[in-house]
């Protein structure tokens, strides 16, 4: 398309220019019957999957309809979800924190002709546009990264790995029939974007090689020293190489250091890993960012490599399926997933849940990883 | 790779404008990078902002952290972006032949 100007004018480019004037105020936004009662509800309940009610101290009601959003949107699919906002809610919607979609209505009338617009949009391809759900003890939307649609440190793709997941945990989304909310992460690489360190499942893409090194260009293109410092194990140091009979200066890996974080692909260009054999997944549990009852955990890492299966990923979704069925069938009211494998014991939980513990996952970065080593004789046979 | 012919030099840059090899900086780099990062007028304060990343760089082998700029320039942030609108990695390391920042930027 030919260059249409915005009215910008790249000669004077600090001409006319505003700067600083930071987000929007979200009051400007509210529903008429939130911006009334803000600060004043008494209560709320869920009514089924997907559907909330708030109640305010003068008797208004607010009804929310919860549904999920792929997050990866085009400005098409937001039309519609304004067209649907519109429709019903006078123009006003919410997205959540794990990125699903809210729509809000103040009358109970209201709420079924929404569900039912919703329910009834589908794509070409036979999936929910809008599916209804994400609430109280099941499993919502997936926080996940850019993977191989945007990103350039990944060792797996997001949108990929969510959706062949969600698909799995279907039911779940629309259903309330666990223990305590299931929450599961995504990200790409282990910079760990979002939430994978803190959920109840968390799925994080793996590298299994070493960095490849491009001599000719590395101390061109890299501030040499940031690689060496980005290195969590010390196993890069500088050196000296003859590139075409040229000395270049350059660094060395120490490979049996190296435990493929991709750290220093970061921080310098010319020492990619990404491969397509080596890179893969590893499943981590039993973490929450919440304090009921228990304090908020880290997940821990419980499968230590599935491959990479494009487009559908099935060992990994065969994987997390089984440890939703065993914590669904074994843990108490209540019992977050961690909370569970700490009750039982991890020996039980790598029992019940059929997963094969390997010496990958034994801890061994410096010296806390003494504290997870089992100082007790308690443990069951 | 591209390359950029600018008064009669010839420069290998990235997509994002920055020099691929910090030997082919010279005066026209300035000058191109002046033109490219709508800078108006070139001054000393340019020249020292240059001056003192090039040398801390050939030193250290790394673009030193915004606070050491502004303390050995002795230019607070704020007139570092007056000179350089788009900021001290963007525009200043752009003028200066330095290689292009990395990490999560």
């Amino acid at each position: 398309m030919a260059f249409i100007s915005s009215g910008y004018n790249p000669d004077k480019p600090m001409e006319d220019r505003i700067t600083d004037i930071g987000p929007k105020k979200f009051d400007q936004f509210y529903p008429p019957v939130i911006a009334k009662n803000k600060g004043k509800w008494l209560y709320h309940e869920i009514l089924e999957p997907g559907v909330l009610v708030h109640v305010a101290e003068g008797g208004d009601e607010v009804y929310t309809v919860r549904c999920g959003g792929a997050r990866l949107m085009s400005t098409g699919l937001i039309r519609e979800i304004c067209e649907i906002a519109d429709k019903h809610c006078e123009g006003h919607v919410r997205f959540t924190t794990r990125n699903n979609i809210e729509f809000m209505v103040d009358d109970k009338s209201k709420l079924d002709p929404l569900k039912k617009d919703l329910e009834g949009r589908k794509f070409a391809g036979g999936s929910f546009k809008f599916p209804v759900g994400g609430t109280g003890a099941g499993i919502t939307n997936i926080v996940h990264t850019q993977g191989w649609i945007h990103c350039h440190t990944p060792a797996t793709d997001a949108s990929g790995t969510v959706k062949a997941t969600m698909d799995e945990v279907f039911g779940d989304f629309q259903n309330m029939r666990l223990p305590a909310p299931l929450r599961i992460s995504m990200a790409c690489c282990l910079n760990m974007c979002g939430a994978v360190h803190c959920s109840d499942i968390a799925i994080l893409g793996y590298h299994r090689k070493p960095p490849m090194l491009d001599h000719e260009y590395l101390d061109k293109l890299c501030e040499i020293p940031l690689a060496i410092a980005a290195c969590p194990t010390g196993a890069i140091k500088p050196s000296k190489v003859e590139v075409n009979g040229e000395q270049m200066k350059s660094v060395a890996v120490n490979n049996d250091r190296c435990m493929f974080c991709g750290n220093c692909y970061t921080m310098c260009p010319s020492l990619p890993l990404a491969d397509k054999e080596g890179d893969g997944i590893v499943l981590m549990a039993g973490g929450k960012v919440s304090n009921r009852i228990s304090m908020p955990k880290f997940s821990k890492v419980v499968v230590a490599f599935l491959p990479n299966e494009t487009p559908r990923w099935p060992t990994m979704t065969d994987t997390i399926k089984k440890m939703i069925e065993a914590y669904s069938s074994d843990a108490n009211k209540y019992e977050r997933l961690g909370e569970w494998a700490e009750r039982i014991g991890w020996e039980r939980f790598f029992e019940k849940c059929e997963l094969p513990f390997t010496h990958h996952l034994i801890d061994d970065f410096r010296d806390p990883a003494y504290y997870t080593w089992r100082q007790s004789t308690q443990f069951k046979f | 790779m591209a390359q950029v012919d600018f008064q009669g030099k010839t420069f290998d840059v990235d997509e994002d404008g920055f020099i691929l090899d910090y030997n082919q900086f010279c005066e026209e780099w300035i000058q191109y990078v002046k033109e490219q990062e709508g800078i108006d007028e070139l001054t000393d304060e340019h020249k020292l902002v240059v001056k003192v990343l090039q040398e801390y760089y050939e030193k250290n082998g790394i673009a030193p952290m915004v606070r050491v700029l502004s303390k050995l320039t002795k230019f607070k942030l704020k007139h570092i972006y007056e000179l350089f609108p788009s900021g001290p990695g963007k525009g200043a390391c752009k003028m200066a032949g330095l290689p292009k920042p990395t990490g999560c930027v």
